[in-house]
């Protein structure tokens, strides 16, 4: 397991920093909450999966590596939008099926992007070898300030997609940062029942000659540490990795899934973990924020939920003359 | 040779349009199994790694659905790749990245990322290949939207078509034969393109109109040249580009000749023909004279037995016949 030194991070960052960090966690579970109860009211559709409990890992991911680099993760992809600078507005207008929606209506829950964010992809393990492609773009144009990082569930693992991705990537020297979020549940089915051994980094790695970590994803400095020693080491060994981030959803796979499959004590426990009340309490602790400065944080993503949902809720819907329009990209126009 | 031509190989068309995308555009690059060290499994991309190097001739692993999607996350970041598949047959594990990703992504994002990116390589019956290395895969992929689907019949239009391809904004499937590579012809020197979405009539006429791509052109050639022997003028229509389809030319020759006989080497079954009678009947119900006739692969997987393999393809007399039903002889 990497570890950290707190104390370091907490003075590197700074209580602003470290405030605004927890703003965007809180961000993110009230926007999965308004939009959960949303969808119960009959205004979202479809798929819906949910990322409470995993706060802490994209949100260090992305202070720890800035937004400049390619991203990439699952269908899990409400979190990584809004950290990478997509308004709630448009990502709630958008599971609304709204014109105004990030994707104009067309891409539903799963599918969020954002200049940076290649998707949210809706087929288990599709969104490695775009990462991976994205990581080949950096080198064949010699950037050497930025990185691909691919997110991934434990299920991911099981799928070949993972695997030749991983070998092109080493094999081809691509700066791709691989993170396997475990949150312990492919769907119903428990992890050590769909992979063949325990750790899912560390055991996989070696079999692409790839440096492998493993963080504890409900600790939010453990993440962020973790993220930009994984960032120093991509940049400088222009080598892909490999990480495990410890984790567990709070909800069920989809909305659909009331999770019978978990103990109510063992989500209880899990629960005891909740990645924003190890991160208050840290602050807390600190003497970074006080209990007025939460109080008054909750209640301004409160406020910025209920306008992202009256935003939604008032916007039009696509016009259904448009329904065939934009399938193909236009040509670019030049000498063609 | 005269002055301002060349004759080539087919192979030799498609590296050109190759190289010449090359020069043009610093962002194309090939990507795919043996087309660097090897030259190519059929020799399309031969020197082209001494001149252009491995950065963008990349030699891969036998691993088609990473390299096909890491394609895809390059076309979305930027560049222009040209994948090789050294059969699409191949194209079949790395189907999901290519339908579920590549054709997808521009739509899906609300217009956010385009994929400009060509899938090619040989498709179709080869010689005796069997049942897992013959599949034609047009009516496969053609069933969805969001890419272009080419299958241009000789080098002219391989040329001009893959140049055209490589310039487009979004995926492109452009299917070859693995027969036809070695198919000379006289082509311009100086660089040219064929426009995506126009059929061409190979051969005029006013008795029937035979319909057909890629390679089976050819053996509609044949039985062109036989239904003139026996005082029958056929129009023979190559459609060049499957998908957008030209119906145009298509309906206007119907028109003139009031019959239709239909050619694909794919299998009969919701194939490429069964589109193209389809529309012919939404737009020419009331020219036809007669039912629209179909001769394609029959509904078995590819056999090894030469004897075998050509009684499921369409043949000259095949075509012969079903001319002859149409013209209700």
């Amino acid at each position: 397991m990497f570890e950290v030194d707190r104390e370091a991070i907490k003075k590197q960052l700074g209580s602003s920093l470290l405030k605004e960090c927890l703003g965007r966690m809180l961000l993110i579970r009230h926007f999965e909450l308004r939009a959960e109860a949303a969808y119960q009211q009959g205004k979202v559709g479809g798929f819906f999966h949910s990322y409470i409990g995993q706060e802490a890992i994209q949100t260090a991911a992305v202070q720890a590596l800035g937004a400049e680099n390619w991203y990439a993760t699952s269908y899990r992809v409400h979190a990584l939008a809004l950290l990478l600078g997509a308004s709630p507005e448009e990502l709630m207008a958008e599971l609304f099926g709204k014109v105004t929606g990030n994707a104009k209506g067309r891409g539903g829950s799963m599918h969020f992007f954002t200049d940076r964010l290649l998707g949210g992809f809706g087929i288990v393990a599709g969104q490695i070898p775009i990462a991976t492609g994205a990581a080949f773009t950096l080198k064949y144009q010699g950037k050497k300030n930025e990185v691909a990082i691919c997110f991934m569930g434990d299920g991911a693992v099981a799928q070949g997609a993972f695997h030749e991705s991983l070998n092109l990537a080493s094999l081809w020297n691509l700066p791709c940062i691989y993170v396997i979020e475990n949150n312990q549940w492919g769907m119903g089915t428990a992890v050590h029942r769909a992979i063949s051994v325990p750790c899912l980094a560390e055991d996989k790695a070696a079999g692409y000659n790839m440096k492998a970590y493993t963080f504890d994803g409900m600790d939010f400095f453990t993440c962020y540490g973790g993220f930009q020693h994984l960032y120093h080491q991509v940049l400088k060994t222009e080598r892909p990795v490999l990480v495990e981030v410890l984790t567990e959803r709070f909800k069920g796979h989809s909305i659909s899934d009331p999770a019978l499959y978990r103990t109510k004590e063992s989500l209880k426990q899990v629960i005891q973990r909740d990645p924003i009340l190890i991160m208050k309490q840290a602050l807390l602790e600190a003497n970074m924020i006080t209990e007025e400065e939460i109080k008054a944080l909750e209640k301004e993503m409160r406020r910025r939920l209920l306008v992202a949902l009256d935003f939604a809720e008032k916007s039009p819907w696509p016009d259904p003359l448009t329904l065939e329009e934009e399938v193909v990209a236009p040509d670019l126009g030049d000498d063609k | 040779m005269s002055h301002g031509t060349q004759v080539v190989e087919l192979r030799e068309a498609l590296r050109q349009a190759i190289d010449e995308e090359m020069e043009r555009d610093p962002n194309v690059f090939v990507m795919g199994e043996e087309v660097g060290e090897y030259n190519g499994a059929y020799k399309v991309t031969k020197g082209l790694l001494d001149k252009w190097g491995p950065r963008r001739i990349v030699d891969t692993p036998i691993s088609e659905l990473g390299f096909a999607g890491l394609c895809v996350g390059a076309a979305m970041t930027g560049l222009r790749p040209i994948v090789e598949f050294m059969s699409f047959n191949f194209s079949f594990v790395a189907a999901d990245q290519m339908i579920s990703n590549a054709i997808k992504m521009y739509y899906m994002s609300g217009n956010r990322f385009s994929v400009p990116i060509v899938f090619r390589g040989p498709n179709g019956a080869a010689a005796q290949v069997s049942s897992q290395h013959s599949h034609c895969v047009e009516a496969l992929y053609g069933n969805l939207p969001g890419w272009t689907v080419l299958a241009p019949a000789n080098a002219y239009d391989a040329k001009g078509l893959l140049k055209s391809a490589i310039r487009e904004n979004h995926p492109v499937l452009f299917l070859e034969s693995e027969l036809s590579y070695g198919d000379k012809m006289e082509i311009p020197v100086g660089e040219y393109l064929v426009p995506i979405g126009k059929a061409r009539i190979i051969q005029a006429g006013d008795a029937v109109t035979l319909v057909s791509h890629s390679r089976m052109i050819h053996v509609c050639q044949e039985a062109v040249k036989e239904l003139v022997c026996k005082g029958i003028k056929a129009e023979l229509i190559d459609l060049r580009t499957i998908k957008p389809l030209d119906i145009a030319t298509i309906a206007a020759s119907v028109k003139k000749t009031h019959h239709v006989v239909l050619v694909e080497e794919g299998h009969i079954f919701a194939g490429i023909a069964a589109e193209v009678a389809f529309q012919i009947m939404e737009h020419c119900f009331d020219y036809l004279d007669a039912p629209i006739e179909r001769v394609c692969q029959c509904e078995t997987p590819m056999p090894y037995s030469k004897v075998l393999e050509q009684e499921t393809l369409p043949t000259v007399h095949r075509i012969l016949k079903a001319v002859d039903k149409s013209l209700y002889q």
